[in-house]
This record gives structure tokens, sequence and C-alpha cells, in this order.
């Protein structure tokens, strides 16, 4: 998990009028029409102060709509979004931080104008916006760049600038569209810095992402959509132990018996070195065991697992709509 | 508003600390001197005589000819010429016979003595001596010239129209001289019967007061392409700018920070004052220029021939050149945001500017009948008038209510260009991938 660190970075994010109510963000009943196309349809989650929250889904699932929404690009066209209580407006923009999926920075125009620039946009005045942009620069070890031009840079440096453009006006929360996607694995690392600082600031967090094992590894609580609507949303501790009961990895010897037992296991999956054991209804992992010592298996693994999130998503989505989904596979291609 | 002046000062900052800016504010002052020096030097490089020989059977054209073609004879015609379309003084004199002797044409006639050779002969010696590079040209003078006035002239510089035009005149005034002469009647005589009329051309304006009609003429064609020139790059400007941030996508984070109106205002008002700028170094530099020539020579008739510019004259062409920036500057960003890139944006960019251009042609227009009904409808019609009603304020300042009106139709215009414009940038700016089509625009500018 996350490291967190306590070194004066935070100094970064102090802000005096953090709000610590529990609910920061609430997407209510949100609907979004293009034409005849339904991108976003009667959507409704809370996101809580800090917790890193995910919202997932394949490309195409309504994920960038409704962020922009979020950011007060487009607004809804039923339903609402509020922040801290306020319905979102051109005016809360200013506290809002936004890492575009689809990430550009001025080519012929040189580090400092650019963010000073986008500082600016944010109501940052122009001695604060220098000082903040010296102070992540710094940390990035770019400062030598600062009156380079665009086109000088890598394009990790740029995802760097990219970075400090979404956080330099200190924003209440924090959202990512896509974030990891192209990352550069230095900059993976320092992504995932930023935002164990947000949350340990309690500050909001909300990225997306098409990447089941990137939110497996961030998120406290998640979201998933599909096809506009939500499929399933909360605490992602508790949505995996309400999928979690039934799945077993098991290793052993003189089993095939026991495993070919419907009654007491549904289906097996073979691995290379280890068997994954899908129990039947109402059989609980204790009684499986306890058959399997009685029946003379020779056990030298049994281990209760948890499905993956691609698992849950693929289940829940082919066993609402009827598809079968196994072919669309979402893995983390960093 | 905060956001919006963020907005402003960064688009003018982009546009004026850049290379190309100084670069055009530098290269259009030296443009148009090159324009109007390099085709007089390059005229003036011819280096070497025409050399013709001239087979006159009647020895009676090749003497006139000669003369005719003489170097004093030649700047005498040039400098009656000159004196002819424009009054001129003493130190005008001075310099018009430089110019003289600067196109001053060098011929080289010899004589070829056509006795004894049937026509067929004499043109093969002729180019023979043609094709030895001993002549350039040949002139056959037939017997009966006199009554079918026909020469036969072949000559290896064909394109030198200069050359041809001139020796043509000359043979024509040797051929006059000779039927003057058959006639009795001296040359003198001739130029008394022939002497030309000397029309002393002004024009007025309705109060009387004399105005130099070549001055007015140049100073409102200078207006005019100034005008349409800076409203072509700063529209075409505008439209990178915005393929830009779109391209990018830094649309992205400017739209989650701003409004798309902010932001698209501001830039029209940041690149509209970065145009102002480079016009007013333009016109800065120019009337120091002036200045400084004027106190070291005497301007006195150049002066006189400029017509005069008041300062509510100066306020008008800025209102009108702003009127024309932001109609112009409006269509080129919502090109800009319907298109994926700069080469799309160029093909659509060509019906503004061939709309500018016609404005700018209308300007001819209005310079010669600056009160005729096609002067005042054209003075009046969105997306001309900009260019064109500074020219008819230049020509002859109209009547109030007709700026008024003008101005009034064009503001009109830019209102709706503006409001059109905003709404298709507010959904063209996200939409990536493909260009936007028209029934698409349609939408967003009705439905957004």
């Amino acid at each position: 998990m996350i490291a967190f660190t306590t070194d004066d970075r935070h100094n970064i994010f102090q802000m005096p009028d953090s709000k610590t109510s529990d609910t920061t963000l609430r997407v209510s009943n949100v609907t979004k029409r293009f034409g005849d196309f339904t991108a976003v349809e009667n959507l409704s989650f809370d996101i809580r102060a800090g917790r890193v929250f995910g919202f997932l889904g394949p490309n195409g699932a309504g994920k960038t709509t409704t962020i922009r929404m979020i950011v007060g690009i487009t607004f809804p066209d039923e339903g609402f979004i509020e922040l801290n209580g306020e319905r979102i407006s051109h005016k809360l923009q200013n506290r809002i931080g936004y890492l575009p999926e689809e990430r550009g920075l001025y080519k012929k125009m040189r580090v400092l104008d650019q963010l000073r620039y986008f500082a600016a946009l944010k109501g940052i005045t122009r001695t604060e916006a220098d000082e903040r942009v010296d102070k992540w620069l710094g940390r990035m070890q770019l400062s030598d760049w600062k009156k380079k031009k665009t086109t000088d840079l890598s394009k990790g440096m740029q995802q760097k600038i990219q970075f400090i453009a979404t956080v330099l006006h200190a924003p209440e929360i924090l959202v990512l569209d896509e974030p990891f996607s192209g990352l550069d694995p230095i900059n993976v690392e320092f992504l995932m810095d930023v935002i164990a600082e947000y949350k340990s600031a309690d500050k909001t967090i909300i990225f997306s992402t098409h990447l089941m094992e990137t939110a497996e590894r961030l998120c406290n609580d998640i979201i998933l959509i599909n096809k506009a609507r939500k499929v399933l949303g909360g605490s992602l501790r508790e949505i995996k132990e309400s999928y979690g009961m039934n799945l077993i990895a098991f290793r052993g010897t003189n089993a095939e018996k026991i495993l070919s037992d419907r009654a007491l296991i549904e289906s097996v999956i073979t691995h290379a070195d280890e068997q994954e054991l899908h129990l039947a209804k109402g059989v609980n992992p204790q009684q499986l065991l306890k058959r399997m010592v009685d029946a003379g298996v020779t056990v030298s693994k049994f281990e209760r697992t948890e499905p993956s999130l691609n698992d849950i998503f693929i289940e829940k989505v082919s066993s609402e709509s009827g598809l079968n989904l196994q072919s669309e596979v979402y893995t983390d291609d960093r | 508003m905060q956001k919006f002046i963020a907005v402003v000062k960064h688009e003018y900052k982009k546009m004026v600390f850049k290379w190309s800016f100084l670069i055009a504010t530098l290269m259009l002052p030296i443009l148009v001197g090159v324009l109007a020096i390099v085709p007089a030097i390059i005229f003036a490089l011819r280096g070497e005589p025409t050399r013709i020989a001239v087979a006159d059977p009647t020895g009676k054209i090749f003497a006139r000819l000669e003369k005719n073609l003489s170097g004093e004879r030649l700047m005498e015609k040039a400098r009656q010429a000159a004196g002819e379309q424009f009054k001129i003084s003493a130190s005008q004199e001075e310099e018009l016979r430089k110019d003289a002797a600067m196109f001053m044409l060098d011929f080289k006639l010899v004589t070829v003595d056509p006795a004894g050779k049937t026509g067929g002969q004499l043109r093969a010696d002729l180019l023979g001596m043609i094709m030895r590079d001993e002549i350039d040209a040949y002139l056959i003078v037939s017997q009966s010239f006199e009554a079918d006035a026909r020469f036969e002239f072949r000559s290896r510089k064909g394109g030198d129209f200069i050359s041809n035009d001139t020796f043509q005149n000359a043979l024509n005034d040797a051929v006059r001289s000779q039927r003057l002469a058959d006639a009795n009647i001296s040359e003198t005589q001739l130029q008394e019967l022939s002497a030309r009329v000397n029309i002393d051309a002004k024009g007025i304006d309705e109060q009387g007061v004399e105005k130099e009609s070549t001055g007015t003429f140049i100073a409102s064609f200078v207006i005019g392409l100034l005008i349409y020139i800076t409203l072509a790059i700063y529209g075409q400007a505008i439209m990178g700018a915005v393929v830009e941030e779109k391209e990018t996508r830094i649309a992205e984070i400017l739209f989650s920070s701003a409004r798309p109106f902010e932001l698209m205002f501001g830039k029209l008002v940041g690149v509209g004052l970065a145009g102002l700028t480079q016009l007013a170094i333009w016109i800065g530099s120019a009337a120091t220029l002036f200045a400084i020539l004027a106190s070291q020579t005497d301007l006195g008739p150049v002066i006189g021939a400029v017509p005069p510019i008041t300062p509510l004259m100066i306020f008008f062409f800025l209102i009108f050149f702003l009127l024309g920036f932001f109609i112009y500057a409006s269509v080129f960003a919502l090109i800009g945001a319907m298109v994926t890139s700069v080469q799309e944006g160029g093909m659509f960019a060509f019906p503004p500017v061939m709309i500018m251009l016609a404005a700018f042609y209308f300007c001819f227009a209005v310079i010669r009948d600056p009160n005729s009904t096609l002067s005042f409808w054209i003075s009046v019609a969105p997306f001309f008038a900009p260019i064109t009603m500074p020219v008819r304020i230049l020509s002859e300042m109209p009547a109030i209510w007709q700026i008024g009106l003008s101005f009034l139709v064009n503001a009109v215009a830019i209102a709706a260009l503006v409001w059109v414009a905003a709404r298709v940038y507010r959904v063209g700016m996200l939409m990536y991938g493909k260009r936007a089509t028209i029934p698409e625009i349609w939408k967003w500018v009705w439905h957004a």
C-alpha cells in the first residue's frame, strides 16, 4: 500500500478552511445526453474526504462525461452535483484540481509562463504562483527547466509539469481522469505520493481508470459504471468481501473425488501449480476442508481468496446484461 | 473579470513576444520599400546596347531613326512624358532626369547596304549577322514604305518590350517627319499645331476645398491595404491559437478553470491588442521617418500631395479596424474550434479571406466614386465596411449618419458572430478526432 510520508511537503496542501465533513462531493441522479445518446444515466454517488475514490468502468462507459460535469466543464441535464453542499459552478472551479486524460501544454511557451497562466486562471496571484512554482519544480528536480520551452522537455518532464498545473492552486478536491495512462514509472510513483498526501490531508481524491488492478491498489471506495449506468459501488473492502466468500485456492493430492462432487464444488479452474475452487451454494470453506481431511486428501495449500475487481465486474455485468464479457480483459498495462 | 484579464494578457504576450511579430513588424516596411524599388533596379540592370542593322534602300529613314534613338532625344521624351502627367517642381524634375537616365535605353544602329541584293539574299545576310552575334535585330525598310508603312523587324530580344516599344516610337516619329517633310510642313509648325491641352485637375470636397487627387488615391489605397493585411494576419493568428489549444488538449484544462466565453473573448481582445500594437508601430515609425526626412530635405510638394488626416479620421480608422477585427476574428475562432488541425483550418479559412480580398478590391470602386450608391452600400455592409469605410472616409468624408449606420450594422454583426462562435467554441473545443459537420454545428448553436 501507500507509504505515508511526514516531511514538509505537506505544507503545500495546508488550507485554513479545509472542511472535514464526511461527504464532500455528491453526485445526485445525474443524467447527461448528447442528442439521442445518453452518456450518463441517473448516476448517484457520494465521495468522502480523506478517502481515495475510484471511478471505474470500460472505455466509453461515461467516466469522462461524469468527470467533466464534476469539474464544471459541462453541466448535467438532470440531477445535480454538489461540492461541500454547493452546486458546481464556474465559481467553484478554483477549488478543483483537474488532470484531464488528454493532457497538453503550450508547445512554444516557457514552463514558468505556462504555470503562471494556469495559476492565474485559478485565481492565484503572480507572486504566489511564482513561489509555488519554485517549490514544486524544486521537489521534482526540474528547477533548471523553469525557463525552457515545452518542446525542450522530455515526455516524462511534461507529465510532471502537467501535475504541477493540476495541484498548483492547492485544490480541495483532486479529479484525475485516467491519471496513470501513458505515465512513466517514476511519475507513477510520484503521483501515488501526491495521492497519499492528499488523502492524509483529508482532502478528496477521485480518479477514473479502466485498469481494475490500479484501482484495487489505491482505492478505498469505488463506483463501477458500464454503459452510462452504475453497476456497483461502495467500499472496496465490503464489495470484495461480499463477493469473496466462495473462492478457495487449493493445492493437494488425492483430491480428484472430492473435486468432482458438484454438491460441494461448483467449478474448478486449474492453474499451473494450484487450483481455484468455486464453492457450491450453502457450502462454507470450513465444511469443505473437513470433508477433504476426512477423505484422506493431502492438503498443502488451502486459502480463501478474494476475487479481483475485474472478476467482480465481469460477473456483475454479464449476469445483468446476459452478455459474455470474458473477452474484455482489464489488465494493468503498466 | 480577473480571469478574463489573465486571458487577455496571456494572448497578448504570446503574440507580441514572438520572433515572428518582430520580423513581421520589421518586414512590412522593408517589403513595401522593396516592392517599390526592385522593379526599377531590375529594369535599370539591362546592360548591353541593342544592336540593330537597318537596311534602308530609300535612305530616308536611317538618319532620322538614329537621331530619334540618341540618348539626348530619349531623355527629352521621358521628361516630356513625366511633365505632362504630373505637375512637377524643379527639384522633382532633377529626380526625373535621373530616373530617365536610369531607364535610358541604349541602341546602336548600323546600316547595311541592300544594293544589288534580292530580298532573300538580304535576309540571309542579316540572319547570318544575328547568328554570328554581330547584331541583335534587323529592320528592312521597303521601297514603298511611304505608301503602306510596312517594315520588317526581326529581333532576338523579342521579349524586351521596353526596347521594342521605344524602337517602334522612334520609327513612327521618323516616318511621320518624313511625311511632314513631303507635305512641306516643318517640325516647329507641327509642334505648335499639336500642343497638348492642359487640364488643371483637382478634387474638391463638399465645402469646395481643393484636394490633391493623386495623393488621396495613394493614401486611400495604403489605408485599405494596411487594414486588409492586418485583419488577414491577425484573423489567421486567432485561428492558429484556437487550433493549438484544441490540438494539444489544453482546452480541457482551460475549460476547467474559466468560462468558455471568457476564454474566447479574452483571446480575441488579446490578439486584437497585439494587432493594434503592430499597426501603431508601423504608423508611428512611418510618421517618424517622414518627420526626419522632412527636416533633412524639402518635402513640400510631397506633403502637399498627402490629403489632410484629421484626428477624427484616425478615430474612425481605429473604430473600423476594431469592427473588422472582431468580425473576422470571431469567424476564424469559430473555424478553429470546428477543425482538427491547422491544415484543415487553412482550407476553411478560404471563404473569409476571399471576402476580405473582395472588400479590398471594392476599395478601388470607392476611391473612384466615394458617393455612388455602390460605395454607400459597400461601406455599410458587414464584412466589407471595416475595409471600405476608412477608404471612403479618406476619399471623401461621408455624412455622419452613414458612418453611424455602418458602425451599427457591423456592431450587430459582431454581437451575432461572437454569440455563434462562443457556442461552437464551447462544444467544438472538446471534440477530438473528427471535424464537426455543418449540421452538427447548427445543433451546437441552437441546442447547446
